[in-house]
């Protein structure tokens, strides 16, 4: 049987394991779990890539029709400013929260390299938190569109063709999806640290895996802003 | 039962590497905040100026290199691909190419259908 030593960067050896990837260590230099996560992370991408590449044939076949989209998200949902015109600016601030979170995760994947229990803890609240918060955001949204007549079915006086309303529906639900999975996925790693479970492992490769997940999702919403809202 | 792990891979840093990482995160989070705010700040602009669309060719084309501009810092940085080795990076990065066919392929296809409609007169 061949056996494997694992150097570490304090320099002294770690673990001693059998049979790591029958070679006796992986190819990437990288562990197996955070490998299949990039691999699933590349399946995902190509079903989002199909759903947003069918955004943009459909918008190219209808392109006279198509609604403009400083049209279709022109006011805040909750009518805080009371009809007052704000293009883009709740969306934007659905974007920072994201950002924020895709930060709180990084940190807390760095204090997990330090081994510091209570560092990871600390990041993972707030990142948990803010995809939570974009959730309810997403509600909001959804409700004030369907009230304006904009559905799955139908199409609203700004939004004038069906089309939008069938792809944005979908799209937008299929990434809150994602956002629920992560949020759930958080919640989880939060109770799993403060358990005390990754010190008995002796890595905090979870959370790196778990981090690369959500940031995968902030990614792909940099791709649905572009499509729904910028473009 | 043992909770002991199989795993490998650079999992423990030093404090220096990890204040390193610290100020490169810093970094990252900035210039995507800047890229957001520029991008939002452009569509606003236009819309304002260009209620009518002319030359919206060229504000898309901006939005799409800041897009990916934003991709290649969280990729590069916060999913860590920088750091892993080139044979990883590659089959990570390589199939990305498919993408690049299926996205000039279907625009021209949206194209055809939309000339096809106008000619059938659908409308």
């Amino acid at each position: 049987m061949a056996t494997a030593t694992i150097e570490h960067s304090t320099g002294h050896v770690k673990e001693t394991e059998q049979e790591l990837w029958k070679g006796g260590r992986s190819p990437f230099k990288a562990g197996y779990g955070k490998i299949m996560m990039w691999y699933f992370l590349i399946s995902d991408t190509f079903t989002f890539a199909c759903l947003l590449i069918t955004y943009g044939a459909l918008r190219f076949t209808l392109a006279d029709n198509w609604p403009k989209p400083a049209e279709v998200f022109s006011s805040i949902p909750l009518d805080i400013f009371h009809g007052v015109k704000a293009p883009l600016v709740f969306v934007s601030f659905m974007t920072f929260l994201l950002i924020v979170s895709s930060y709180t995760m990084v940190r807390a994947v760095q204090e997990g390299y330090l081994m510091n229990k209570w560092g990871v803890v600390k990041f993972i609240i707030p990142t948990a938190a803010c995809g939570a918060l974009f959730l309810f955001c997403q509600y909001l949204e959804w409700t004030h569109l369907i009230h304006e007549g904009m559905t799955a079915t139908t199409a609203s006086p700004t939004t004038k063709v069906v089309n939008f309303g069938q792809l944005f529906f979908v799209i937008t639900g299929f990434h809150g999806l994602h956002v629920l999975g992560g949020v759930i996925l958080l919640t989880w790693l939060l109770i799993a640290t403060i358990n005390g479970r990754f010190e008995k492992v002796g890595h905090y490769e979870m959370v790196e895996k778990i981090g690369l997940y959500w940031h995968f999702v902030d990614l792909v919403w940099v791709y649905v802003f572009l499509c729904f809202y910028l473009l | 039962m043992s909770f002991e792990v199989p795993s490998e891979g650079h999992l423990h840093w030093s404090e220096s590497e990890y204040k390193e990482g610290r100020a490169s995160v810093w970094k990252t989070i900035i210039i995507l905040t800047i890229v957001t705010v520029v991008e939002v700040g452009v569509a606003m602009i236009y819309d304002h100026f260009f209620p009518d669309g002319q030359g919206k060719i060229f504000i898309n084309i901006f939005m799409a290199i800041a897009s990916v501009v934003k991709v290649w810092y969280i990729m590069g940085v916060f999913m860590h691909l920088g750091h892993e080795t080139k044979g990883f990076k590659m089959t990570v990065l390589l199939p990305f190419l498919f993408l690049v066919w299926a996205i000039i392929a279907f625009t021209l296809e949206g194209d055809s259908w939309n000339a096809m409609r106008q000619l059938l007169n659908v409308f």
